[in-house]
């Protein structure tokens, strides 16, 4: 695997220079992101943070109507205490912060820290964790399972949400509410490579699939020989409509996440499986979500994420919104 | 040889904790790739590198110089290891406040306590297969012995707990999805500490 770098050590601060220089209207102090504009006072801050290698999450998140702040960590390492805590302080409008972020060990330990470091300054935090990948827990540990793709919605629901005024308790409520409808699966094609290490993160022979793996290479469902793309698609979309969600709306809106290397035509390809599918169902798709949200560098594959929409739901989700990698 | 320590006996520590993180690199990166991401010799390499550039040579106050290690360790690296390394600075840092001197007989109950902040912190509990498990054979081990002694008691549970825990499961965290792969091979973790901390318990137990 090749990758265009000037070293590994300075790969993600790097990464950051180039990303703010293309965008005006983000700002950059070390390992935080925030928006040029700064929080509106009296309106909640929403947080989050991550490793970096999944661009555009999370970083690429910070914007109208999303994040006000991101926390970035090196390539698949979770965010510093102390960028965790810059972070919710440059998100700070004086209504408190919602911190919005995967379920993963470090970034719990770190953003926990770093909620209650900001506690001393009088600055309220509330904590949902993304966890919609159906591939990393069984439905009764659902607790245990990780932030995938569909922490999107979650921004984009909790970020409008916010932009009404709401306080901290209703834009949590909405953000967690968001999770608890949202279910994603992915399968990947080939491996990614973090820079500076030796060897991929995982192997994947060239003919291999596997179902279900996570965005850092953790192990899927199985592993078997490359099939076509709707006997792929008919399965995913199988295993999400199998697990219980307690929203019974029949409106979802869809995201065909490329984890890296995979392009748009493959997953239109998907799409086209998977919005029959879906209509077969008897559901309804609103606002399709098809591209690159939550990568992995160059692994090749994709996730597919299944949002059901309540009626607030879908309004927070159409409302306006831009960051640099996504406008509504 | 004596048995109390001293700011400048724990910088000199750390500076040779950062060499060990250096020469340990790519072992632990190999360890780390057979069960997570392959990044636990970066990361600690990248965080020693810092701690041990931010370990002030003019304080003799113990607790202010954890607190810089701490400071530095935690704008350094938000690896769930790398944040435990983090935990374990403050932890020192708060207990150690206007000390000048640690009798290494305390050394065993002060670990005692970083073992209890990491199962709080990170959720592990003994047996899971971590680096609090090696935390806590160390810990123990330790307890209330002089310095040749401590350095020899630990040299043997690090190598007792590796061999002790090798054929079990891991039971938490991204390793505890490769549970099958990781018998039969050391926790990331818990070799790195045994690496990173064999050049003290080598050099003082020879």
């Amino acid at each position: 695997m090749k990758k265009l770098m000037n070293s590994a050590d300075a790969f993600v601060d790097e990464m950051l220079d180039g990303l703010v220089a293309a965008c005006p209207s983000l700002r950059r102090s070390g390992r935080v992101v925030r928006t040029a504009a700064g929080p509106a006072p009296g309106r909640v801050g929403i947080v989050s943070g991550g490793g970096s290698g999944h661009l555009p999450l999370f970083t690429g998140y910070v914007g109208e109507g999303l994040l006000d702040a991101c926390a970035i960590g090196d390539v698949f390492a979770g965010p510093s205490v102390a960028s965790c805590v810059e972070a919710i302080r440059a998100a700070d409008g004086g209504a408190g912060v919602l911190l919005l972020y995967g379920n993963y060990g470090g970034d719990r330990m770190n953003f926990d820290l770093a909620a209650e470091s900001v506690e001393f300054d009088g600055v309220a935090t509330r904590s949902v964790l993304g966890a919609d990948d159906i591939a990393s827990a069984a439905p009764a540990e659902a607790h245990k399972r990780r932030g995938v793709a569909g922490i999107v919605y979650a921004y984009k629901i909790a970020g409008a949400k916010a932009a009404t005024g709401a306080d901290l308790d209703a834009v949590s409520a909405a953000a967690a509410a968001t999770v608890a409808a949202t279910r994603t699966i992915g399968v990947a094609l080939s491996p990614c490579l973090i820079p500076g290490a030796a060897s991929p993160a995982f192997e994947l022979g060239d003919q291999e699939i596997e179902m279900g793996m996570g965005i850092h290479g953790e192990p899927g469902i199985w592993r078997a020989p490359l099939t076509s793309a709707d006997a792929i698609a008919d399965e995913m979309v199988d295993r999400l409509l199998a697990e219980p969600v307690e929203e019974s709306s029949k409106r979802v809106s869809v995201m065909v996440n490329s984890l890296g290397a995979t392009p748009l035509e493959e997953l239109l390809i998907v799409y086209r499986r998977v919005s029959a599918r879906l209509a077969d169902a008897g559901l309804t798709v609103v606002m399709p979500l098809i591209g690159h949200f939550a990568t992995s560098m160059e692994m090749a594959g994709l996730s597919l994420s299944i949002c059901r929409l309540d009626g607030e739901r879908e309004a927070l989700l159409a409302a306006p919104a831009a960051c640099p990698f996504w406008r509504v | 040889m004596s048995d109390t320590l001293d700011a400048a006996a724990f910088r000199a520590a750390l500076l040779r904790i950062r060499d060990a993180a250096a020469a340990a690199q790519a072992e632990l990166d190999a360890a780390d790739g057979r069960i997570g991401d392959g990044d636990t010799g970066i990361m600690l390499r990248r965080l020693f590198e810092a701690v041990a550039a931010a370990a002030p040579a003019d304080v003799a106050d113990l607790g202010l110089f954890f607190r810089a290690c701490a400071k530095r360790a935690s704008e350094s690296t938000g690896s769930s290891l790398g944040t435990l390394v983090t935990v374990a600075l403050m932890l020192l840092a708060k207990r150690l406040a206007g000390r000048t001197k640690l009798p290494v007989a305390e050394l065993g109950g002060l670990l005692g306590e970083i073992r209890d902040q990491a199962m709080a912190r990170g959720g592990a509990a003994l047996g899971d297969k971590t680096v609090v498990d090696m935390l806590d054979a160390v810990a123990r081990a330790i307890d209330g012995l002089d310095r040749e002694a401590a350095a020899m008691a630990a040299g043997r549970a690090m190598d007792e707990t590796l061999a002790g825990f090798r054929d079990r499961p891991n039971r938490i965290g991204r390793a505890r999805m490769f549970a099958e792969r990781s018998i039969g091979i050391d926790d990331p973790g818990m070799l790195a500490f045994a690496r990173l901390t064999a050049v003290l318990t080598r050099a003082e137990g020879a």
